[in-house]
Formats: structure tokens, C-alpha cells, sequence
């Protein structure tokens, strides 16, 4: 078990050095120039030059990767060229909103998912069952920011429970700034709960057919104690793993929400970075949300070990 | 007709060029106190605006820092912290500019005439519109504690609407902060104080109570500048769409730049539109330098081609949005001249074009590439149409559709283009365009040119310029450096409550107050 843990410790670490690699060569290839970007229209090509010489940008590339390397090392991403704060600071101020953002959608979905895939497949072939995997399939279907947009238009616009954009002004406490999340969660929870939805489903109908679930049920065990400790129970393993990969999934996936409901996080972040060619700040971030996606497969792999000793790494 | 009584509607608060522009608020009591929240198109990339030509860097910033002079109503030079128009000698090489007293910066200091030569001098060094000022300064020297003097090579009459420019701008900063590069202290003379800046949710501006404004009617962007709200906050909504509803919802105060087709939502009760008429000019820039548009006679083909009423039909719908129209400054301004725009054809000559083009020599083997982006979709929109219109009077064309990082960075390498897309608000003083240096992209550079630019630059008095401008105009046409489009008029949206809001290519909120 250790060195399977050694061994996946190991491919993070070469997966994370390509990721830092790739995503160095990917940004810099790019066209675009964050000194035009910063000094505006009308800047003449020799301010743009002056520019690009004081931000190093005209620094040869294997210069520029080894310097960002050996910052990596000391734990610096750098610092954001139109921020002008450390990377680390950029992404520390947004992470409140995507992470709140992340938890209340994944809640949202799998408060749907889990008893509508539960019940669809035990009432297979019903109205329900029919009903239930057509609506997955729309959610499935829907982009996010389009039902962001039908969201902000009923709730926000025609009822005004809520404000159309952003995170609260000045001064607003938790509370306030959590009731901007509502909508954007909502839009997110639910296209997100398709995948979920289906996965139960799929891995119920899996385990209602199996033996010990017969066998229960010739035990004259109740009907709700047999979907529910025996069989939801084993079927709940693979979807775990769906809603560890969403989670991973909706921190990066945000970036679309967050821009229509105008919230000040990562995915925001990664999109004004992009916009303007701010290197270190598309850098440290994609980094960050590399890192997450790793971090979870690793912690999922773990419970894989946990759960089934026979496998190996 | 719904649409046409709206539109009326919001003629109430539409600017109009020149005598109308700059329409004079609503009578009523203003009202001190209250806060309101501006969506703006995004998260500004600096908030000095020396330091960038952006306009939302210029709409943000003018409320903190400010300049020697501003415009008028008229978008003509006013004093702001200088005590008066200039006093010119040595044949217009040397302007000497009293400083008005007791004026204070945010940390409480009070402005001297040191801060200013300080602050010019970082003018000259940081900013674009500074380094081209640079080129023909000579010096800049303090007189006593209440004036200074700048020393020209030459005479050059933009030198006093540079000064009064709100991006690149020669903002007046304490000579403590002036080494900043980037400036990281943002304490300036402006009726509101910088006071929290949360990016992409916020930047938090406060009434600033030890200011000191120049004195006067309130006129444009000039005169007495009125503190009734307590803070403006501008907030970035990057989607269009997500602004438009935010307006309609009633949860801004004001919203920035919004799309044509949403004004007639606009009038929900919880908002209003508001129309700047005109607001600015899109333009196809021509690559002089380099490729096919350096012969010139490749360029006039391409100006006959054009249709400028389809591009801007397909760019704006309705003729509500835009007027097709060759003069580079609309009526009421007073560079407005229809001199030389007999070459500008709104349905455009596609026979007369293609015969241009025969005359050049073109085989149709080149191809010619149209540098443009969907940042703007109006420019996208354009291509589109001038591209058929292109190819109608045989050329080959390419639309090379990037977005607008890419752009600003393609657009200075002349190997890469033939013409690239973009548009400006109308700018008060004709020397702040592009095509008026031989530096910018496109890189006019022709005898014609010098002559009628030189001439135009060195006049000090202000109706020789406007006759002079003529001639700049007729240059334009007659070498077609750069194709004007048209005009077109920009809408913005605020609550039935603000008032005292002029609506104004670069909004601004001194002024702005809420009624109860």
C-alpha cells in the first residue's frame, strides 16, 4: 500500500511539471501582449517596447521559464503584471466566492441527482423513470450561462429577489455576499446534476439486480431498507467518484458563470488574465486548479485503496 | 413607432454635438448625500491614468486626479487647476500657466507649482500623449510657487488640449509620489478620493471634503464641480447582457456602454436610456507602410468600394444608431467641414472601384487582409459587409477575426495587415487621433501630409486652426490613410433617480446627485 501511495505520489509530481511546462509554453505562444493590452490604444510601439523591457517580457523564453521555475520552487506564482499584487493574493482574494460557489452547487446537484437516480431506477421504465432521465438529459443539454441568463431575468429582474450581478458592496457581510451566490449556484447545481443523476441511476439498476439485494428482500426486509442501507449504500461508491470529479470540475467550469453574474472569482480571475495576457496570474491559477483536479484523483485513488485492498498503483 | 416615442423619450437626455452636447441637466433642488453604483464594461487595468489611452481607465480616474486644464461644454480648453488659459509668448514657443492656491491633494498637502513640473515630467516619461509632447519641449520650469513655464522648439497649439486629456493624462500628483512607476499611491486633486479597491467587485470612491473647485457655472467637464453624492462606486459587469438587466432592474445607478438592440427595454420605470448622439467614429485604418495598401491607388479603390450605409446598417439596425457620414467631425463641432468628402459614398461605387483597381495593377493574386475582432461586434459586422464589397470591385479578401489583445499586438506589425478595425469617441482637438502621427499603425507618412499637419499644428489661433483643419481633411481623402465609416451614437442606461448626469463620452459623477 505505501509504495502504491509512493508511486502516485510520484506521477503527481511529473503530471504537475508538465502542467507547469505546458502551460508556460501554451501562454507564451500566444499571441497578444499584456504592454499593448495595458497601455491602451493609442500607445505608440515604442512605449509598448519600453514596456515589455521593464515587465522582462523580452527576456529569452528559457530565461523567463527558468527564473518562474525557481520561483515555483520558493512557493512563488509571481506577481500579476496589471494588479500589480502577488499572484498568490490575486487568487487568495477570489477564492471565497468560487469556493462557496463550488460547495452550494455540488449541494444543489446532489440533492437532486441522488434521490431522483435513486428513485428513476427503481421505478425503471415508469413516468417518473422517463420523465426524470429526460429532464437529465436537458440539464445535460443547457449551457450554464444561459440558464444563468433566464435565472437573472425571473429572479433577479421581474421578482427582484435578487441582484443581477456581483458579490455585495462595500462592508456586505457574509450572509449578503452568500445570497449572491444563490442564482449563480442554482444555474451550475443544475446542469451539474445531469451527470450525477445519471450515474445513480445507472449504478442502482446495477445493484437492485444483484444477489444480496434479492436475498434481502426474501428476508421480507422493507422496501425502503433494502433500496436504501443495501442497496443505495453500494451503489453510492462509483457515484462518489462523479461527485469528487464535479467538484474538480465546477472550480475550473465556473469561469462562465462567474463572468455573467459578474463574480469576483477564480474563473472571473482566469478570464480578465486571459483578456489581458496578465502571464503569471494564467499561470499561478491554471496551476492552482491543475493542482485541485490531481489532489482529488489522488484522494480518490486513496479511497479506491481503502475501500478495495486488492488494487494496486 | 413605440420605438421612434422612446426614442424621443430619450432625447430628453441624449447629447447632441456641440451646442446641444453636454445637455443641461434637469432642473430640480439637488439633493447632498446618497451612493450610487456604476456598471462599467470591466476591471479598469490601472487606475493611472497616465499610464493608459483606455477610456474606462479615463472614466474611473477623472473623478480622483485632475489636470491643468479640461473641456468645456463647447470642447473648448477651461482651466481646472490652472488659474487660467495660458499666457503665450516668444511666438507661441513659450506658455506660462498660473496655478490656482490652496488647492489640496488628498493627503492634505497643498499643491505647489513643484508638484506640477514634477508631475509634467512624468507626463513626458510615462504617458503617450506625454512622450509626444515631449518631443517639442524644451523645458519645464517652476516660477515662483504659482505657475509654470513650458518651453517649446516650435509652436504647437495641441499642446494645451493634451494637457486637458483624461487618459494618457498629464495629471497633477504630490511630487513625493511621482517616482512611482507603476503608481501604486493614488492620491490626486479630484472631487472624490480613492477609497477601497476590490478587483473585478469594486473601486470604492468617497467625497473628498478639503476640495477645492475651480470656480464658475458648471460647464461640461469644466467649472464648478458639485460634491452632492457621498461615494461613487464603479462596478465591473464584463457581459453586456448581464448589464442590460442589471439596468432594467433597476440595481445600478448608471450603466456604461450598453448594445443598441437593448434600448427598448430600457424604459422599465426602474431605468432610463441614454443616448450620446453621436458618440464616435469606426474606422478602417490603412497599412501605408507596407503591402498592398502602400500604393495609394489601392487605397482610393478600396474608398470607392465601400458602402459605408450597409456596414453600418449591419452594424447598428437602425438608422436611429448611426448616420452615414464623411466629415471626421459631426455638425456643431468646430472642426466640422464637408471639405473633400465628395470621395465619401454611402452606397459606395463598386464600377468606379473596380476601374481604380484595374489602373493599380492589381491581379487579384494578393490577398487583402482585413485585421479585425469581436470585441467589439460592430467592427466584426462591418468587415463582414465592406469584405463582399471588397471582393465585388475584385479584390481578394481575408478577414483575420482575432480578439482584441491579439489585435493591439498584430496591429503594430506592419508584415501582418492591410487594414485593421477600430473607432474612437470624437475627440476634442483633432491632433489627439491616430492618424495625425506618423508613429501610430498605419503609419501615414506623405509631404502632403507635413505640410497640412505642420501648418495646422503651429497655428495658436483657434478659427485659423478650424480653417486649417480643411485642409487636413482634404488630405485625409485625397491619400485615404484611413476610412471613416460614419457616425455612431452610444447607449448607456441611469436610474430615474440621478440626476444632474450629463451624458458625456467619458461619464462623470461630480455633478450627479440622487433625488429623495
Amino acid at each position: 500500500m505505501l509504495r502504491s501511495v509512493f508511486n502516485r505520489l510520484i506521477g503527481m509530481a511529473i503530471v504537475m511539471a508538465i502542467v507547469v511546462t505546458v502551460v508556460f509554453i501554451i501562454v507564451r505562444i500566444t499571441p497578444g501582449d499584456p504592454a499593448a493590452v495595458m497601455l491602451g490604444p493609442e500607445a505608440t510601439a515604442a512605449d509598448i517596447a519600453a514596456l515589455r523591457d521593464r515587465l522582462g517580457l523580452d527576456d529569452p523564453l528559457p530565461v523567463q521559464f527558468g527564473a518562474y521555475v525557481l520561483d515555483l520552487l520558493r512557493g512563488d506564482l509571481g506577481t500579476s503584471i496589471f494588479l500589480n499584487i502577488p499572484v498568490t493574493e490575486a487568487l487568495a482574494q477570489r477564492a471565497e466566492p468560487t469556493f462557496f460557489l463550488t460547495l452550494f452547487s455540488l449541494l444543489i446537484a446532489t440533492v437532486i441527482a441522488l434521490p431522483v437516480g435513486v428513485l428513476s431506477a427503481y421505478w425503471r421504465g415508469s413516468i417518473f423513470d422517463q420523465m426524470a432521465t429526460t429532464l437529465a438529459m436537458f440539464a445535460a443539454s443547457v449551457p450554464s450561462f444561459w440558464l444563468g441568463l433566464l435565472l437573472i431575468q425571473f429572479f433577479a429582474v421581474r421578482l427582484g429577489w435578487f441582484d443581477t450581478s456581483g458579490y455585495g458592496g462595500p462592508g456586505a457581510g457574509f450572509f449578503e455576499r452568500m445570497h449572491h451566490l444563490v442564482l449563480p449556484a442554482v444555474a451550475l447545481g443544475v446542469v451539474s446534476s445531469a451527470l450525477i443523476t445519471r450515474f445513480t441511476r445507472a449504478s442502482m439498476l446495477d445493484v437492485l439486480g444483484d444477489d444480496y439485494v434479492r436475498t434481502a428482500r426474501s428476508k421480507g426486509m422493507g422496501e425502503a431498507r433494502v433500496v436504501i442501507k443495501h442497496a443505495f449504500k453500494n451503489a453510492l461508491i462509483p457515484v462518489l467518484t462523479v461527485i469528487g470529479l464535479t467538484a474538480a470540475l465546477l472550480v475550473s467550469g465556473a469561469i462562465v458563470t462567474e463572468t455573467v453574474f459578474g463574480l469576483p472569482g477564480v474563473g472571473s480571475l482566469i478570464v480578465s488574465a486571459v483578456l489581458r495576457r496578465d502571464y503569471p496570474v494564467i499561470q499561478g491559477a491554471l496551476l492552482v486548479v491543475a493542482g485541485l483536479y490531481v489532489l482529488i484523483n489522488f484522494v480518490i485513488d486513496m479511497l479506491y485503496l481503502a475501500v478495495d485492498p486488492r488494487v494496486r498503483f | 413607432m413605440r420605438h421612434s416615442a422612446r426614442l424621443l423619450a430619450a432625447a430628453a437626455v441624449a447629447l447632441l454635438p456641440l451646442s446641444a452636447s453636454f445637455s443641461a441637466p434637469a432642473l430640480a433642488d439637488p439633493v447632498k448625500g446618497g451612493v450610487i453604483d456604476v456598471a462599467t464594461i470591466g476591471e479598469p487595468p490601472t487606475l493611472d491614468p497616465m499610464a493608459s489611452t483606455a477610456d474606462l481607465v479615463g472614466i474611473i480616474s477623472q473623478h480622483i486626479f485632475e489636470t491643468l486644464y479640461t473641456f468645456d461644454k463647447n470642447w473648448a480648453v477651461t482651466p481646472l487647476l490652472a488659474a487660467s488659459l495660458p499666457e503665450l509668448s516668444d511666438g507661441g514657443r513659450v506658455y506660462t500657466i498660473k496655478l490656482r492656491t490652496g488647492v489640496k491633494f488628498h493627503d492634505g498637502s497643498v499643491m505647489t507649482s513643484k508638484d506640477v513640473v514634477v508631475s509634467l515630467n512624468r507626463w513626458e516619461k510615462i504617458a503617450s500623449r506625454g512622450k509626444q509632447a515631449a518631443t517639442n519641449i524644451t523645458s519645464i520650469e517652476a516660477v515662483g510657487d504659482d505657475a509654470v513655464k513650458i518651453t517649446l522648439k516650435d509652436p504647437y497649439a495641441p499642446l494645451v488640449s493634451l494637457l486637458a486629456f483624461n487618459n494618457a493624462a498629464a495629471i497633477i500628483i504630490p511630487a513625493a509620489n511621482a517616482d512611482q512607476d507603476p503608481m501604486t499611491t493614488f492620491v490626486g486633486t479630484g472631487p472624490y478620493m480613492l477609497k477601497e479597491r476590490k478587483p473585478d467587485r469594486y473601486i470604492q470612491l468617497a467625497r473628498f471634503d478639503g476640495y477645492s473647485s475651480p470656480a464658475g457655472e458648471s460647464n461640461g467637464y469644466g467649472g464648478q464641480r458639485h460634491q452632492y453624492l457621498d461615494e461613487i462606486r464603479f462596478v465591473p459587469v464584463p457581459d453586456a447582457s448581464t448589464r442590460v438587466e442589471g439596468a432594467v432592474a433597476g440595481q445600478f445607478a448608471y450603466t456604461d456602454s450598453l448594445p443598441v438592440e437593448s434600448f427598448d427595454r430600457l424604459s422599465s420605470g426602474k431605468s432610463e436610456p441614454v443616448l450620446l448622439k453621436p458618440f464616435g467614429w469606426p474606422v478602417f485604418v490603412m497599412n501605408t507602410k507596407e503591402g498592398l495598401n502602400s500604393d495609394i491607388r489601392v487605397r482610393k479603390a478600396i474608398q470607392a468600394a465601400l458602402a459605408p450605409e450597409d456596414m453600418l446598417t449591419a452594424a447598428f439596425g437602425s438608422k436611429d444608431f448611426f448616420s452615414a457620414d464623411g466629415a471626421m467631425f459631426p455638425k456643431g463641432y468646430v472642426w466640422h467641414t464637408d471639405a473633400g468628402t465628395d470621395a465619401y459614398k454611402p452606397e459606395g461605387d463598386t464600377e468606379a472601384a473596380a476601374k481604380l483597381l484595374k489602373e493599380a495593377g492589381y491581379d487579384g493574386s494578393k490577398r487583402l487582409r482585413i485585421l479585425t475582432s469581436r470585441q467589439y461586434e460592430f467592427h466584426y459586422k462591418m468587415a463582414q459587409v465592406a469584405a463582399e464589397y471588397l471582393k465585388a470591385a475584385g479584390f481578394k479578401v481575408e478577414l483575420d477575426v482575432v480578439e482584441w489583445a491579439t489585435l493591439t499586438q498584430r496591429r503594430q506589425d506592419p508584415a501582418l495587415w492591410d487594414i485593421y478595425i477600430t473607432h474612437s469617441p470624437f475627440l476634442p482637438e483633432p491632433s489627439l487621433n491616430g492618424f495625425m502621427s506618423d508613429s501610430s499603425p498605419g503609419w501615414w507618412v506623405s509631404d502632403l501630409k507635413h505640410k497640412v499637419v505642420g501648418a495646422f499644428n503651429a497655428e495658436t489661433d483657434p478659427a485659423k486652426r478650424a480653417k486649417l483643419f480643411e485642409d487636413v481633411q482634404k488630405a485625409v481623402y485625397e491619400e485615404a490613410p484611413i476610412y471613416k465609416v460614419g457616425n455612431f451614437n452610444a447607449l448607456s442606461a441611469k436610474s430615474p433617480a440621478l440626476e444632474g448626469v450629463t451624458p458625456a463620452p467619458w461619464p462623470y459623477f461630480w455633478n450627479a446627485w440622487l433625488k429623495k
